[in-house]
């Protein structure tokens, strides 16, 4: 029964980096050992460094220095497909370093803050008797859209940001009340109704009611300077400046410290926790950041409603990179490896093909999306058997299983298919997770091999938090995160665990995953990165094609 | 009456044969000369002394303590060598061993040593003495295949790759290679340094042997949920369900 739908979307990828005429069934291969030559990302490595080691005095990127004079690709070196694009492209493509977008997804995160407007408005018309209306509220955000970037109001002989620098910021607002948004100019409203479906856009405006919201976004080449704690800061002093042109306040009145405790603290809300002191990282840092928040910062759900594995694959690709390529990759760890590693989730459609075998096998069983009931019977039935399936085609196409051959990579790509199969089936994310434990327990027990060390560690016990609520054993996936305990560690899980959670809630329908706010600020199309497609800008990234902001050729020579 | 372990469940080749790995009980197929593993090994040159990292346990006089009246020190700790290693690679294309039933072979049935378990690679540290003897044991019995496992400290990439045409499993630093009389021969040690003088460990399984002693479940060997569109659970998946149940049960209510 479950055989018709085995569409094996990977063989695609497979020929196209294999070469189509390769045996897709052998064991066997000969091994040419070409070396870096083989590949154009690496040639065009070593010219570079053939030119620049002249001028930098020292020796620089050999790769013939690497095992004793063996250099890499001893065995092909292979490009990557982004899954579900046509994008094909380097590897090396696809470290962040050398992928602007990527750089760009992590930036526009960490330079967005979300900052209540009502509080503001209370203080002005009950402290002050100053009146707030539509019109007010319009010419506070031109003024805060010249202030924001930098620039200044209220005071004289001030210096200012160059607007060539720092056109990527920009504040809308948003709101519950549709009477109060058709008052406001279309230029500074992130507009539910028009961006959302409409369904999607009556959950959202119940759960944010009448209330009234500020996205913010500062320039990227601030946060590239500073770093995501920066943020409110930066965006509290212009908001408080603001507020005092466009209200002629008095600049040191009393109620301009409430405006800026409202600004700071008290309507704000970070995209992320600030880390323990161990930890050392502000608000706005990866580490805090939610599989909640990131499930509605990704805009899939909002533009393809109707495939919630979409929705829950590109999830996926922005954990991977944030949380495996960024945050234990590059803040907590260090080196190169993480990139390898955190790719398999998001390229050569594999998977894709798991996870939308999963959610065929549940929906001929169960009748269609969030339809299973969240019971073990389900996840052991379910989890089960999208393992088994993917296990299966790793053994029946041995360049699949060379494509991942880390074990840790197909341990992060069974799970996570397994764990989104079971999320999608019942709308529940904690069944999602203990599919996700259960698939790594088959995966050990069938091949005798898991991951490393330390990753091992946390699904072997993995099983026994999914349903605790006791302190801090266990949590909703949503609320879990980057810093929750036994997940800080290991790379090939956060993101996954995202694209559970996220998972869950597009199978149900749901506008967002937990926090409405955050689902609408990033719904701004004044966003630079491309939140709706997100394994897409990443290849457009690998291709060279994405213009990211924060760069700072204007102000230098040219090259 | 006394108790048998019983180590693992199923009754097919693979659940046999990891009983097997676990208790210890593991056939001998071949003897390689102890000065051949112990240069493969690359800690130390056939013959040398051992290294130590303090004197004899008997020359330090140990405090008075009822864990080591108890615990007889091994030979290796006793006379004060330094810990070392062996980690081996095993392809999946039916090597006879993987990485966690070598720790559970070395766990249960070495004394002395602390084994590590990753994906492609399976790492043993004990004193030097004892993990010569632990790394011959392993290399002369069923638990090795020549083609299919290596010695290899660093640089291990190969267990899931596509083997060689001649059946040999990827080593980006060749550190074996087939001879013309069929026998696999070490030309470099663990960590990719050439050897003086080659070192024959025999003759590969065929085909056939490979899968005949191997301890993973594949569909195109013995399976371990059937194939798609027709499951079949062997026992060892059951329990495993059984076991996965109930952790997750006592994480909700672990009284």
């Amino acid at each position: 029964m479950a055989k018709m739908h085995t569409k094996k979307m990977f063989i695609r990828a497979l020929n196209k980096k294999f070469g189509k005429d390769f045996d897709l069934a052998s064991q066997k291969t000969e091994y040419k050992r070409l070396g870096p030559e083989q590949s154009a990302r690496k040639r065009e490595f070593m010219e570079y460094s053939r030119k620049l080691e002249g001028k930098r005095g020292v020796s620089f990127y050999n790769p013939y220095v690497h095992a004793g004079g063996i250099p890499l690709g001893q065995r092909q070196l292979v490009p990557y497909k982004l899954s579900g694009t046509e994008y094909i492209v380097e590897g090396d493509d696809l470290h962040f370093v050398n992928n602007p977008a990527m750089q760009q997804m992590w930036d526009d995160i960490r330079r967005t803050i979300v900052v209540g407007l009502d509080m503001a408005h209370e203080v002005l018309e009950k402290r002050l008797g100053k009146e707030v209306t539509p019109e007010t509220i319009n010419n506070y955000l031109e003024i805060l859209n010249h202030a924001m970037p930098g620039a200044a109001v209220v005071q004289e002989h001030m210096v200012e940001t160059h607007p060539g620098l720092v056109d990527d910021c920009n504040v809308r607002i948003f709101t519950g009340d549709d009477d109060l948004a058709d008052e406001i100019d279309p230029q500074y409203l992130v507009d539910i109704n028009k961006l959302f479906p409409a369904d999607q856009a009556e959950q959202l405006k119940a759960a944010i009611g009448k209330t009234t919201w500020q996205a913010i976004h500062i320039p990227t080449i601030v946060v590239r300077s500073c770093d995501g704690g920066t943020t409110s800061r930066w965006s509290a002093m212009q908001l408080g400046m603001t507020f005092i042109d466009a209200y002629n306040m008095a600049a040191g009145e009393a109620a301009v410290a409430d405006l800026a405790y409202a600004a700071k603290h008290a309507a704000v809300l970070q995209m992320s926790d600030m880390l323990p002191a161990r930890r050392a990282r502000g608000p706005n840092n990866p580490g805090g950041l939610s599989f909640g928040f990131l499930s509605d910062m990704v805009q899939t759900s909002r533009t393809a409603p109707a495939d919630p594995t979409k929705v829950a694959l590109n999830v996926v690709a922005a954990g991977a990179m944030l949380y495996d390529q960024i945050w234990l990759g590059s803040y907590m760890s260090g080196g190169v490896g993480f990139t390898q590693y955190a790719t398999a989730a998001y390229t050569n459609d594999v998977l894709d093909d798991f996870c939308y075998y999963g959610a065929d096998y549940f929906v001929d069983k169960f009748g269609g999306f969030a339809k299973a009931p969240a019971t073990l019977d389900m996840v052991k039935d379910v989890a089960t058997e999208v393992t088994l399936y993917g296990m299966e085609q790793y053994e029946e196409f041995p360049t699949l299983l060379e494509d991942h051959f880390g074990g840790s990579q197909r341990a992060s790509v069974l799970a996570a298919a397994a764990g989104i199969s079971c999320a999608m089936a019942s709308g529940n994310s904690q069944a999602g997770l203990a599919g996700w434990y259960l698939s790594m327990l088959l995966h050990k027990e069938g091949w005798g091999r898991l991951g490393f060390f330390g990753y091992d560690l946390q699904d072997q016990c993995g099983p026994t938090n999914v349903f605790s609520y006791q302190s801090d054993e266990g949590n909703p996936d949503e609320l879990r995160g980057a810093n929750y305990p036994n997940y800080a560690m290991n790379v090939g899980h956060q993101g996954e665990y995202a694209g559970i959670a996220s998972s869950a809630h597009a199978a149900r329908g749901d506008a967002f995953a937990l926090n409405p706010l955050i689902k609408v600020t990033f719904a701004n199309p004044g966003l630079v990165f491309t939140w709706d497609d997100v394994r897409g800008a990443f290849g457009k990234g690998g291709a060279r094609e994405f213009r990211a902001a924060g760069d700072r050729a204007l102000v230098m020579p040219a090259l | 009456m006394a108790y048998t372990p019983q180590f693992y469940p199923g009754n097919t080749s693979v659940g046999i044969n990891r009983r097997k790995h676990m208790s210890g009980n593991i056939e001998k197929l071949r003897d390689v000369p102890e000065a051949d593993v112990v240069t493969i090994m690359g800690h130390r040159a056939p013959g040398a002394d051992y290294p130590s990292t303090h004197p004899p346990l008997k020359e330090i006089g140990e405090p008075k303590c009822p864990v080591r009246e108890l615990v007889a020190p091994t030979s290796g700790a006793a006379t004060g060598d330094r810990v070392r290693y062996n980690q081996f690679a095993d392809s999946m294309y039916f090597a006879p061993s993987i990485p966690y039933w070598r720790s559970y072979w070395a766990a249960i049935n070495c004394r002395g040593c602390d084994p590590g378990t990753l994906s492609g690679r399976q790492i043993i540290e004990a004193r030097e003495r004892d993990l010569e003897a632990y790394t011959k044991k392993l290399m002369d019995s069923e638990m090795t295949d020549v083609a299919l496992c290596s010695m290899r400290g660093c640089t291990v990439h190969g267990h899931s790759l596509r083997l060689e045409e001649n059946g040999m499993m990827f080593d980006m630093l060749a550190r074996t290679e087939m001879g013309k009389d069929g026998n696999i021969y070490y030309v470099k040690d663990q960590v990719g340094i050439p050897l003086d003088k080659k070192a024959n460990v025999g003759k590969p399984m065929s085909e056939a042997e490979a899968k005949k002693r191997t301890t993973i479940f594949r569909v195109d060997g013995v399976a371990f949920g059937g194939k798609t569109g027709a499951r079949k659970f062997d026992e060892a998946l059951e329990a495993l369900h059984h076991m996965w149940e109930y952790r997750s049960k006592w994480g909700f209510r672990p009284e």
